[in-house]
């Protein structure tokens, strides 16, 4: 049905909604080409078009999440409609449609606030660049392929958008392009995320040839029948489930494929903040909550799923504690808090896990804004060993990344508290323990990893360049305005959403998408128990992430706690093993290379001698013997029409004689 | 006239191979295309020959020469206009002289 067909049904939307959804698109992909058209004469003004088209987004996606999830103005399903038929190829046909319902519009809060307040904060941070117009470009074409990868409503298109937000990662850590540092961090991220992308690709053909039809809501409820009727093994379903997981363990950098998100930070700040904080990378995390029909059916799959989820956590929070690099820490710490969202999706918290994305990308592109500011104050410097001391002098960054830093540890009743707590303890009432337990050691490393960074940058004594001392000034008004405007959801959403506990708002909000998952699951909601199981968990998480925050203030210093320099170089050399080891990052990328490029290498220049000797010996083996014949055999052709006729004579002499052999016997 | 038909096809092979023999071995253009015509009679008179001497053959072997010698005519026609003009542009009838399409 088309667009403005008279004869829409309900849950096709009303024509104003599906032209409000297409224009969700099509602002930013035109303001994309605009910039990139004209925006080289626009020259400081390089924003004028780019940040007005984002804002009217943000607007318009406010809109359908107020109608979607407060007025209740659409069907539970959503609304589903199709824009044209794309790929008509015979028995493959694949349209391009598009669905809003309760799990994209908590998608569409987080990209669209997020995404407008990096826009903002994007003018005064990218103010002399010369390349501004360049970088509004092409962030305006992430929040395009980001927007059309939460509006999809089939495989194919997903994954088209899937691809276009990796294209716009690739161009933004690239962005510093003459920096070979940069350049490489893009190229690295690009390869990394393909490997999960191919099994991406594969789970979707996987899943056309078993059911068909690519559209979301015809795969999750022919796929399930056709398991539930025997038609499928659990191993080819479980085989599905993965092969869609491991799509989402590249983008969501998860382990063993995490090793490109601490490299992209190369890129510009901002780009950190919205592409690897708070939006691009929780597309994994998307892609499993909207696959959850397919993983609630093999338990298995959901098993590996917060394995995997929960170690990336452990891993990245410990590489966390010694890195120096302030956005290196922070990136770190974005693995850990993802590998949480991918244990709660494992353990079937489906809801707990976006109530973490939201609340994360809210946090944690709060931090990130902090560390640019901070990193703009200090001049470009980002080693947290030469800042030191700045809370006075960058009194907003200041309050703004306290208050973020409290909301990831985990203090109530800051955001993080009550999202995290939900993981956890939906993992203990669920029976997996050791997701827990492990869970809980990650919250306090979480803590002190936390107030380390904050330690070493705001407080203590300044370890700041001489000559750049003078000189640190807060950030113009266009970054800390959006540093306030991201504070409040990160302070207030926990508050606002995360209440009542067991019953809160926004597990209301995605029943309607999470619900079946539960009934699949065979789960019934539990009564909570603020006097019993949930009140302990609850004192148990408080209480490491109190702890974990605490140690990190006598060691790192917090305002009028000075920070013991003797204390850490004791406890360090005590460890230093494992010191040496997690500043390493686990050696994951020397493995890498040895692997991928030394023995593939090796591997690969097998390959390439094969390659020339072999087969390229039989193709120039076969062109050496033609010209060889040719340069021998024209000898015999004289010129001489009487030599012609000589070979004539003689063939027709031979063929008689051999006709008047043949005949005789 | 014989009554036997082996001493027409002698006749006729010996003719032939004159005729094989002078086209082989003579340069001469014009002397080629006498040659050729040489072996197209003695083929002509074989033919003739068997006509005369196989009854279900008596009409059609003179039908079959008179289109040779039509055939014949035309080639010579053709052939001798083809040795002006290379005589025209080389200014010898030597065939060995045409050698411009060698290797």
């Amino acid at each position: 049905m088309g667009i403005f067909d008279a004869e829409a049904t309900t849950t096709a939307g009303s024509s104003t909604d599906q032209l409000l959804i297409l224009l969700l698109l099509a602002l930013p992909i035109a303001g994309f080409a605009i910039t990139a058209l004209i925006g080289r004469r626009l020259g400081t003004r390089a924003w004028a078009i780019a940040v007005p088209a984002i804002i009217v987004t943000w607007a318009i996606a406010m809109f359908l999440v107020y109608q979607t999830l407060i007025v209740h103005a659409y069907p539970d399903g959503g609304i589903h409609f199709r824009l044209y038929e794309w790929i008509p190829a015979g028995s493959f046909q694949v349209d391009v449609n598009f669905a809003v319902d309760a799990l994209t519009a908590v998608m569409l809060i987080v990209v669209c606030t997020v995404g407008m307040l990096v826009h903002v904060y994007s003018i005064g941070y990218m103010a002399h660049d010369p390349g501004r117009w360049r970088f509004f470009a092409y962030l305006n074409f992430f929040m395009f392929s980001m927007l059309l990868l939460v509006l999809a409503d089939n495989f194919l298109l997903l994954f088209v958008a899937w691809e276009l937000v990796g294209l716009s990662s690739y161009l933004l850590i690239g962005f510093w392009y003459r920096r070979r540092s940069a350049a490489l961090a893009a190229k690295k991220a690009f390869l990394v995320n393909r490997v999960g992308d191919l099994g991406f690709s594969l789970g979707i053909m996987a899943i056309w040839t078993t059911v068909g039809t690519l559209n979301f809501p015809e795969v999750f409820t022919q796929l399930p029948a056709l398991y539930t009727s025997g038609g499928l093994q659990t191993w080819q379903m479980a085989g599905i489930a993965l092969l869609i997981f491991a799509g989402a363990v590249g983008k969501s950098a998860q382990f063993p494929l995490h090793v490109w998100l601490p490299d992209a930070m190369e890129g510009p700040t901002p780009v950190s903040a919205l592409i690897h904080a708070a939006t691009m990378v929780n597309a994994g995390v998307y892609l499993v909550a909207r696959a959850g029909t397919l993983f609630s059916y093999v338990p298995g799959a959901m098993v590996i799923v917060a394995a995997i989820g929960i170690f990336t956590a452990i891993l990245a929070a410990s590489i966390a504690f010694t890195q120096t690099d302030i956005k290196r820490v922070l990136a770190y710490s974005t693995l850990s808090q993802l590998g949480y969202m991918f244990a709660a999706l494992g353990v079937g918290a489906y809801a707990a896990a976006i109530f973490h994305l939201l609340a994360h990308g809210f946090f944690k592109g709060l931090l990130f804004l902090d560390s640019g500011s901070v990193i703009h104050g200090v001049h470009e410097e980002q080693d947290m060993n030469r800042m030191g001391a700045l809370a006075r002098k960058m009194p907003i960054t200041h309050a703004t990344m306290l208050l973020g830093s409290l909301a990831i540890a985990g203090i109530p009743p800051l955001a993080g508290f009550f999202s995290k707590d939900e993981i956890l303890s939906e993992s203990f009432k669920n029976g997996f323990l050791w997701v827990w337990a492990i869970g809980i050691v990650v919250a306090l490393m979480t803590a002190f990893y936390m107030f380390r960074l904050m330690g070493k940058t705001f407080y203590g004594k300044s370890h700041v360049d001489p000559v750049v001392e003078p000189k640190i000034h807060e950030s113009p008004w266009t970054m800390t305005v959006p540093l306030i405007l991201l504070a409040i959801p990160s302070a207030f959403l926990g508050l606002v959403v995360g209440l009542p506990f067991g019953n809160s708002v926004i597990s209301n909000w995605l029943k309607p998408v999470f619900e079946p998952y539960d009934v699949i699951l065979g789960r019934s909601p539990e009564p909570f128990q603020l006097f019993g199981v949930d009140g302990a968990l609850i004192l148990v998480s408080v209480a490491v992430a109190v702890v974990g925050m605490v140690a990190a203030w006598r060691l790192f210093g917090f305002f009028v706690v000075s920070p013991r320099q003797a204390l850490v170089d004791a406890w360090t050399a005590r460890v230093q093993p494992l010191y040496v080891a997690s500043k390493n990052k686990w050696y994951f990328d020397d493995l890498n290379d040895l692997i991928f490029v030394r023995f593939g290498g090796l591997v690969a220049a097998g390959l390439w001698w094969f390659d020339v000797h072999v087969i390229d010996g039989a193709v120039n083996g076969v062109a050496t013997l033609t010209q060889g014949a040719g340069r021998e055999i024209r000898h015999i052709q004289t010129g001489r029409v009487q030599n012609y006729a000589l070979g004539i004579a003689a063939g027709l002499i031979i063929m008689a004689i051999g006709f008047l052999v043949v005949v005789s016997r | 006239m014989s009554h036997s038909l082996d001493a027409y096809l002698v006749l006729s092979s010996l003719l032939f191979a004159i005729g094989t023999f002078g086209f082989l071995a003579r340069r001469n253009a014009i002397a080629m295309l006498m040659s050729i015509e040489l072996m197209l009679n003695a083929v002509n008179l074989a033919i003739v020959a068997f006509g005369a001497f196989t009854p279900q053959l008596a009409a059609n072997g003179a039908v079959i020469a008179l289109f040779v010698i039509a055939t014949a005519a035309a080639e010579a026609t053709v052939g001798l206009a083809i040795v002006i003009a290379i005589y025209r542009n080389r200014r010898t009838p030597l065939v060995d002289e045409y050698s411009s399409m060698r290797e």
